[in-house]
């Protein structure tokens, strides 16, 4: 697999530390009443079949967090983008 | 004690890690004229710069004079040759202030440099990364892994180019981009 890193380029597969799926919102608190949201954060993640959004640090490359999005059947990769920019765009939709 | 020792001034003579390890010779294929030339850049001073959010521009624009090479998004290694021991760093850390983050990195990394016909060759056995002028230009610096070993590398000159590894690294790393140079013949100045 190629990732297009936006800001190395495309790099083989190998450079890249991959963290998970980038759709679940971490909560922002300790309260106890988050808990519920905690254990559905940390334990219940999907395992997605074809497209997902997911974690990867350019750990052999520039050491930046991406989001890299990819299709998990087919192995086809759509693009890349700085974790920040995923992150303020997915705060700016909520 | 005596009183004046503490006023003075310790200096210690740097050494580079590859010292004992890059002899200098022709080595390797010993017909016509050599493909790669080899030369640690020894002593240098290495500072890394970080950009604060959203200074990324102001603090390239404040770079601009000096010998910056990219190394990740908003951030930098600033290289100078001859320069005292840490005069590189305060002289940035004044001028970056509030712009960037500063560090010394002079003794934690090591500097090789290759010259000739064949280097192109023997780092692309070592790399993805496209080194056609085209596309790897002067003065383009890249982030990658060769021989399991982070780089940044420099295209410095039409067939140059210099490679930075982590000083830990330097003997192994050595060893193993002057093992591919063999084929081509090379020389250690
Ligand atoms: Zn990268």
């Amino acid at each position: 697999m190629l990732i297009p890193c936006p800001h190395c380029g495309t790099r083989p597969v190998e450079e890249f530390t991959f963290l998970g799926d980038a759709a679940p919102t971490r909560p922002t608190t300790n309260d106890p009443s988050t808990m519920e949201a905690w254990y559905e954060y940390v334990y219940l993640r999907n395992n997605p079949r074809g497209a997902i959004e997911e974690y990867a640090h350019h750990s052999g490359g520039c050491r930046s967090w991406l989001v890299v999005s990819r299709n998990t059947e087919t192995h086809e990769v759509f693009g890349a983008v700085p974790a920040r920019d995923f992150t303020r765009a997915k705060g700016a939709k909520a | 004690m005596p009183e004046t020792a503490h006023m003075t001034e310790r200096t210690f003579n740097r050494v580079s890690p590859l010292q004992d390890v890059a002899l200098q010779g022709r080595f390797g294929a010993d017909k016509g004229a050599v493909g790669v030339t080899f030369t640690v850049r020894h002593p240098m001073s290495i500072i890394t710069v970080i950009a604060r959010a959203g200074q990324g521009a102001a603090t390239a624009a404040a770079l601009k004079g000096h010998d910056a090479q990219w190394a990740g998004p908003d951030q930098y290694f600033v290289l100078a040759e001859n320069r005292g021991e840490g005069a590189l760093y305060r002289e940035l850390k004044a001028k970056l202030s509030g712009l960037a983050s500063v560090s010394d990195q002079s003794h934690g990394r090591v500097i090789i440099r290759l010259v000739g016909p064949r280097a192109r060759a023997v780092l692309a056995k070592g790399t993805p990364v496209d080194l056609h002028p085209d596309a790897f230009p002067l003065g383009k610096s890249a982030l990658t892994q060769m021989a399991h070993v982070g780089v940044h590398l420099t295209r410095v000159g039409a067939d140059s180019y210099d490679v930075s590894v982590f000083r830990g690294f330097s003997e192994s790393f050595w060893e193993w981009i002057t093992e591919q140079a063999e084929e081509f013949g090379y020389q250690v100045i």
